[in-house]
């Protein structure tokens, strides 16, 4: 048998792992979650460029200025990008496979100058273009948690 | 590294954010208020840093690329970042060599971390070779253990040694983290990895570190502290394949760092023991007497932070050279299981 080659098929060595950590949100964000359970969508504004950031960030890694000035943001906006997704990929909060497809999108709501990452509604590749018009769905029992807006459906 | 014609390496700035047993703030909230007193401490502003090093582990924070998180505060948006998966001692000692090879003029370290978001023995056990060490429920305190009696082979007095050690750098503390206890609780505390007890080990917790480097052309008035030597080195990963009764790692990272093994000019050390029989195994590998003082503030065992360790002792060196306490001194980092890998950095007054 030459160097390197393979007998037979090789044994694989199980290792599960079940591991968890908890992480602190951090002030902004933590306002900001504060805020979903009122239906309120807050950005900071930058006091040296001027760009308002959503989510929300401790600093600006532009002008390296920390960020404390809270300006309101519309539940809508418009899809800056998008895809439709076909994985069943696990969801971070259940563990479970998350029920395929789902539209993801990157939102730039009306007066935030970043985009957020969200779900769409919309699932055919078909009905949805950047440039479209989209709005918050909100959970009905709201928690200040991200899921409270449960998806951002196309303004028709 | 040693000092030589290429520009030296000046301690600009320095800043901490605890330990404490749980910060309550997020990680990039942590980090910031440790990097904006570093750069209080220089004098700088975030436009003053060219370069950045951060230290810390994707194991240890919960995701790939523990730096991601951290970007920002660090200041590292449109800049060259380097990340050490090590402790922050390695950070400063990359840093040093951006600024010896000339790369720029001022680079500031980082590390963090915060072992109140997870269990972080348990987490070790990830760290280990999935093969052969994981399946036997092998961890870095298992591998400390096995350090532990390999070191007290023979030696019929060593746990109560180690109580009493503990006992007194806990003292020396302002006990941030946990409160300090005498050698007799110590050795009544429950067994953590025989035969370690668990008032042996160093209480871990949450903190940051930050530290500003200057190229410096030399001289008094630039800056009060400055790197003459540093050096790093690992050992093979399974303990199985190492003398556990010696650190033969630091003593090359001592050696690379050109420092003697009884170097008669060292008027401080600072090492990175988590446990108490580290502490030994630190003065054999570094040559470390009774003259030169050890950990007069506690070392780790006033708390500590994963992966923050080196940089913290980094720090406690170059105040203590600043207040005129020492003119040259011995920091310490180590990291991966039972002391797989050390850094070391000799600091000296100009």
């Amino acid at each position: 048998m030459t160097a390197g080659a393979i007998a037979a098929e090789p044994l694989g060595v199980a290792c599960p792992m079940d591991l968890g950590w908890r992480y602190a949100s951090g002030a902004a964000m933590e306002r900001f979650l504060a805020g979903l359970r009122e239906r309120r969508i807050e950005a900071l504004r930058c006091d040296g460029c001027g760009r308002r950031y959503l989510p929300p960030r401790p600093l600006c890694g532009d002008c390296r200025l920390p960020l404390d000035r809270w300006v309101p943001v519309a539940a809508a906006g418009t899809l800056e990008a998008w895809s439709v997704y076909r994985l069943p990929i696990l969801d971070g909060r259940t563990g479970e496979p998350r029920p395929t497809p789902y539209g993801i999108g990157l939102v730039r709501l009306d007066g935030a100058d970043t985009t957020i990452n969200h779900l769409l509604a919309e699932t055919d590749p078909g009905r949805l273009r950047i440039g479209l018009r989209v709005r918050a769905v909100w959970r009905e029992e709201l928690r200040g948690a991200l899921d409270d807006i449960l998806h951002f459906e196309v303004a028709r | 590294m040693r000092a030589g014609d290429r520009p030296a390496v000046a301690i600009a700035g320095v800043g901490q954010a605890g330990p404490v047993a749980a910060d309550s703030r997020s990680i990039p909230e942590m980090v910031l208020a440790a990097v904006e007193e570093a750069l209080a401490d220089a004098a700088i502003g975030f436009d003053g840093v060219e370069a950045v090093v951060t230290a810390s582990v994707d194991l240890f924070d919960g995701l790939t690329a523990s730096n991601v998180a951290i970007t920002e505060v660090v200041g590292a948006v449109m800049r060259p970042e380097t990340r050490i998966a090590g402790d922050g001692l390695c950070a400063a000692i990359h840093g040093a060599c951006e600024l010896r090879a000339g790369a720029c003029e001022t680079v500031l370290a980082v590390a963090h971390g915060k072992a109140s978001m997870a269990p972080h023995w348990a987490l070790t056990e990830w760290a280990m070779d999935p093969v052969f060490l994981q399946p036997l429920g092998i961890d870095f305190l298992v591998c400390a253990g096995l350090q532990a009696c390999a070191l007290a082979q023979g030696d019929g007095g060593a746990t109560e040694r180690w109580a009493e050690l503990a006992a007194r750098r806990a003292a020396a503390g302002d006990a941030a983290i946990a409160p300090p206890r005498s050698a007799a609780e110590i050795l009544a505390s429950p067994v953590l990895a025989s035969p370690l007890r668990r008032g042996m080990a160093a209480p871990l917790g949450d903190g940051a570190c930050a530290v500003v480097l200057r190229a410096a052309a030399g001289g008094p008035g630039e800056a009060p502290v400055r790197i003459a030597g540093a050096g790093w080195d690992l050992e093979p990963h399974s303990p199985g394949e190492r003398d556990l009764a010696r650190w033969h790692g630091l003593e090359r990272a001592c050696a690379r760092a050109g420092l003697d093994r009884t170097d008669p000019g060292l008027e401080l050390a600072e090492p990175s023991c988590l446990f108490a029989h580290e502490e030994e195994l630190f003065r054999a590998a570094a040559g470390i007497g009774e003259e030169a003082p050890l950990s007069p503030g506690g070392g780790l065992f006033a708390g500590t932070a994963p992966h923050v360790a080196g940089l913290s002792r980094l720090i406690a060196c170059a105040r203590a050279i600043r207040d005129g306490a020492a003119r040259r001194a011995l920091a310490h980092g180590a990291w991966g299981p039972a002391g797989q890998a050390h850094a070391v950095a000799v600091l000296e007054a100009w």
